[in-house]
């Protein structure tokens, strides 16, 4: 087990407050086997989520961050798909919308794959977790051999990547493609408003949100838009969440999405390497996807890559963080990784009041300071691209970005997001990837690799 | 980091400073004492004034009786709580911080027949808000504290989680009076440990650890490194007191416990 004392301590007064104002939020969000993003606004378990929360549970409690990712494992589907939320059966239906009865997995899923218990959503979100699982086991190999923690969640993994892989190459180039905007993570991203339009909205008298409950109206997505979000979901819903025989109005190559799929990809093959398989399938699927990223997704005029909208075949002209994060990938044109660091730092994504990286340009059309993907500025987005600077060699920028995020998340209370303009905290408070990543960036070794 | 200290018993040597010496290399930072019964404690004085001017560190004393606080029995009740005063007065003089007791072990189990104790729960909150108010009084004028140990439901049937513990402190509004808690009965009585110690970490003062199986940390099966970083949440500067049993070479156990803690987190 690799001693928290060899690893750098925080050791200024602000960095233990923030340190343990980090962990207090993870010990208060944690429900027994799994965390929730937030006591108020989210009460289930999400899929990204859990990923991101897992890498910094890693340095609260190993166990605890291998059983967020378990659990959340242990709601998958046979046709290997992970479901974007994991229903928490003692929390009411009305809690939160759409609620299990809406999308109705264990009958309607059943064909394709979804358990009998517990009940879950029918779309996935961004493939950050073999990522998280394999930086949880390196948090404490030992203790993760001792609980052959890689042994059982790699074939899942594998899986679930199958999935992805062979059911979702909508477009035929290589990439996998999400149907609902959902599912990249970024729900009300200008980048998805095209597509969108084409979507006929569900009847306002077909749902009622709950989200307005506990969020803002200014700082969520409009009431049009959740009836476009519903209308997607109740189409897949009928099409028995079946890739084949749905007909998606919906469907997009997102650069964030792909990106986490290579990174993921090679963590599995580093995970191979580990067990003792075949880590070759792996580390092929990531060449190839970066190839086909940077071919299908890469805009060089724009410097920046792009959403492929696969009813156009064509790229959207917004620039969004998404195009950002496949920093991450490690083995990136070199030009393309200039262009994206001179894009990250140019007035597009530069922000006057915080070194977060805003959700869409600055300088877009459609940029709104408050409103969740719209523009507000993530801490997680803004923790891949670190990442994805230091996978570069690109320190300085890297550190600035890291000093930034801690500021932030100690000044906001671990907030959701942010908006770029000012500054202010917005939406939940307490959040729990935000408390996750600040404690991975105040305690892992920045030299550790992404895979 | 937090600091560990080791139960005198555990220690090999004749005398005090001899257990120092080996705690010391095993990367212990303190001792904590033992407080038998009959005024044996007190009859210690001059030894323990003689150790802490060696230099010796103790800042604790765990109560090491049959009888306790919370005794069916009026005169060991009484006899309990003047042997806690003692004990308290005497760690005062040694320049500790305070002795721990819980409200009664082996006496009684819900769990076990004949399931139903002769006292009705009102009378044991009565008696126990009496010798503690009593105790904590004591403590307050001596300026030390008084530790509450809940221990598990088969050793104790009046307090066994945190929060009976906090909910007699809060009751009595004494700062002498916190809680000493115990990482083996957590296991067994909290539904999240963690949890329990940022839900009461404002009454918390004192910690011992052993493992889920009453051994030394390391040998069971205990998350120690969540239950420590609550710990480190709360920002809890007291000691982690090693208070168990021992599995394997008895001095290698106890010489592994100050690294493991470390490494997982403390």
């Amino acid at each position: 087990m690799k001693s928290l004392l060899d690893r750098p301590a925080p050791t200024a007064a602000a960095d233990l407050t923030l340190r343990r104002g980090a962990a207090r939020v993870l010990i208060d969000n944690w429900t027994g086997a799994s965390t929730v993003p937030s006591r108020t606004l989210y009460p289930h378990q999400w899929s990204w989520d859990s990923a991101f929360i897992a890498i910094g549970l890693r340095h609260l409690s190993v166990r605890r961050a291998q059983q967020e990712l378990e659990s959340l494992l242990s709601a998958q589907w046979a046709d290997g798909r992970i479901p974007h939320i994991v229903f928490n059966p003692a929390v009411p239906d009305d809690a939160y919308f759409p609620s299990p009865d809406f999308w109705r997995s264990s009958t309607a899923g059943r064909a394709a794959g979804a358990p009998a218990s517990p009940e879950t959503s029918g779309i996935v979100q961004p493939p950050v977790h073999a990522l998280a699982a394999w930086l949880v086991h390196r948090a404490d190999p030992a203790e993760s051999r001792r609980r052959g923690f890689l042994t059982r969640v790699r074939p899942r993994l594998a899986a679930w990547h199958d999935y992805l892989l062979g059911h979702r190459d909508l477009g035929g180039g290589g990439l996998a493609a999400v149907v609902h905007p959902w599912e990249p993570g970024m729900d009300n991203s200008p980048c998805w408003d095209q597509a969108l339009r084409r979507v006929e909205p569900a009847a306002p008298d077909a749902f009622r949100r709950a989200d307005l409950n506990h969020g803002h109206p200014a700082d969520r997505p409009t009431d049009l838009d959740y009836g476009r979000y519903v209308r997607l979901v109740t189409d897949y819903r009928d099409a028995g969440y079946d890739d084949r025989a749905a007909r998606h109005t919906f469907a997009v190559e997102d650069p964030c999405f792909n990106a986490l799929l290579i990174v993921s990809e090679r963590a599995l093959a580093a995970m191979a390497r580990e067990t003792g398989a075949d880590a070759s399938t792996h580390s092929a699927r990531a060449d190839a996807l970066t190839r086909h990223l940077v071919t299908r997704l890469w805009d060089d005029s724009a410097g920046v890559f792009r959403v492929r909208d696969l009813a156009t075949d064509a790229l959207v002209g917004e620039d969004s963080v998404t195009g950002l994060v496949p920093l991450l990938a490690p083995h990136l044109p070199p030009h393309v990784v200039s262009r994206l660091v001179d894009t990250l730092t140019g007035p597009r994504f530069d922000a006057p009041a915080t070194r977060l990286v805003p959700s869409y340009a600055l300088t877009g059309h459609a940029f709104d300071a408050q409103r969740y993907w719209r523009g507000p500025a993530w801490f997680n987005t803004a923790w891949l691209i670190h990442r994805g600077l230091r996978t570069h060699g690109r320190e300085q920028d890297a550190e600035r970005l890291r000093r930034g995020f801690l500021a932030e998340a100690g000044r906001s209370d671990f907030a959701e997001y942010v908006d770029p303009t000012t500054g202010a905290a917005r939406g939940a408070r307490h959040f729990s990837w935000t408390a996750a990543l600040t404690l991975d960036l105040l305690c892992a070794d920045p030299k550790e690799p992404t895979p | 980091m937090l600091k560990t200290a080791a139960q005198e018993q555990l220690l090999p040597g004749d005398t005090l400073q001899a257990k120092w010496e080996f705690a010391q290399e095993a990367g212990y930072d303190a001792i904590e004492l033992r407080g038998k019964g009959d005024f044996h404690f007190a009859s210690r004085l001059d030894e323990l004034k003689k150790a802490r001017k060696d230099g010796v560190v103790m800042p604790t004393v765990c109560v090491d009786m049959l009888h306790f606080l919370g005794a069916f029995d009026a005169d060991l009740r009484r006899d309990a709580v003047d042997q806690m005063k003692s004990q308290l007065t005497v760690i005062a003089e040694i320049g500790g911080r305070g002795a721990q007791t819980p409200a009664s072990y082996g006496m009684f189990s819900r769990r076990l027949p004949p399931f139903e104790p002769p006292r009705t729960e009102e009378e044991d909150r009565e008696v126990l808000l009496s010798g503690l108010t009593e105790l904590g009084e004591h403590a307050r004028k001596e300026g030390v504290t008084l530790f509450l140990e809940p221990l598990n439901r088969y050793e104790d049937h009046m307090v066994n989680r945190l929060e009976q513990a906090a909910d007699l402190i809060r009751a009595i509004g004494l700062d002498s009076i916190r809680i000493g808690i115990d990482s083996y009965h957590m296991n067994i009585e909290e539904s999240d440990p963690a949890a329990a110690i940022l839900a009461h970490a404002d009454v918390i003062g004192h910690a011992q650890v052993s493992d889920s199986n009453r051994f030394q940390p390391g040998a069971g099966h205990l998350d120690w490194s969540a239950w420590l970083g609550a710990l480190h949440t709360i920002g809890y500067d007291g000691h982690l007191a090693l208070e168990c049993r021992l599995t394997g070479d008895p001095l290698e156990a106890v010489r592994s416990v100050p690294a493991f803690l470390k490494r997982s987190g403390a």
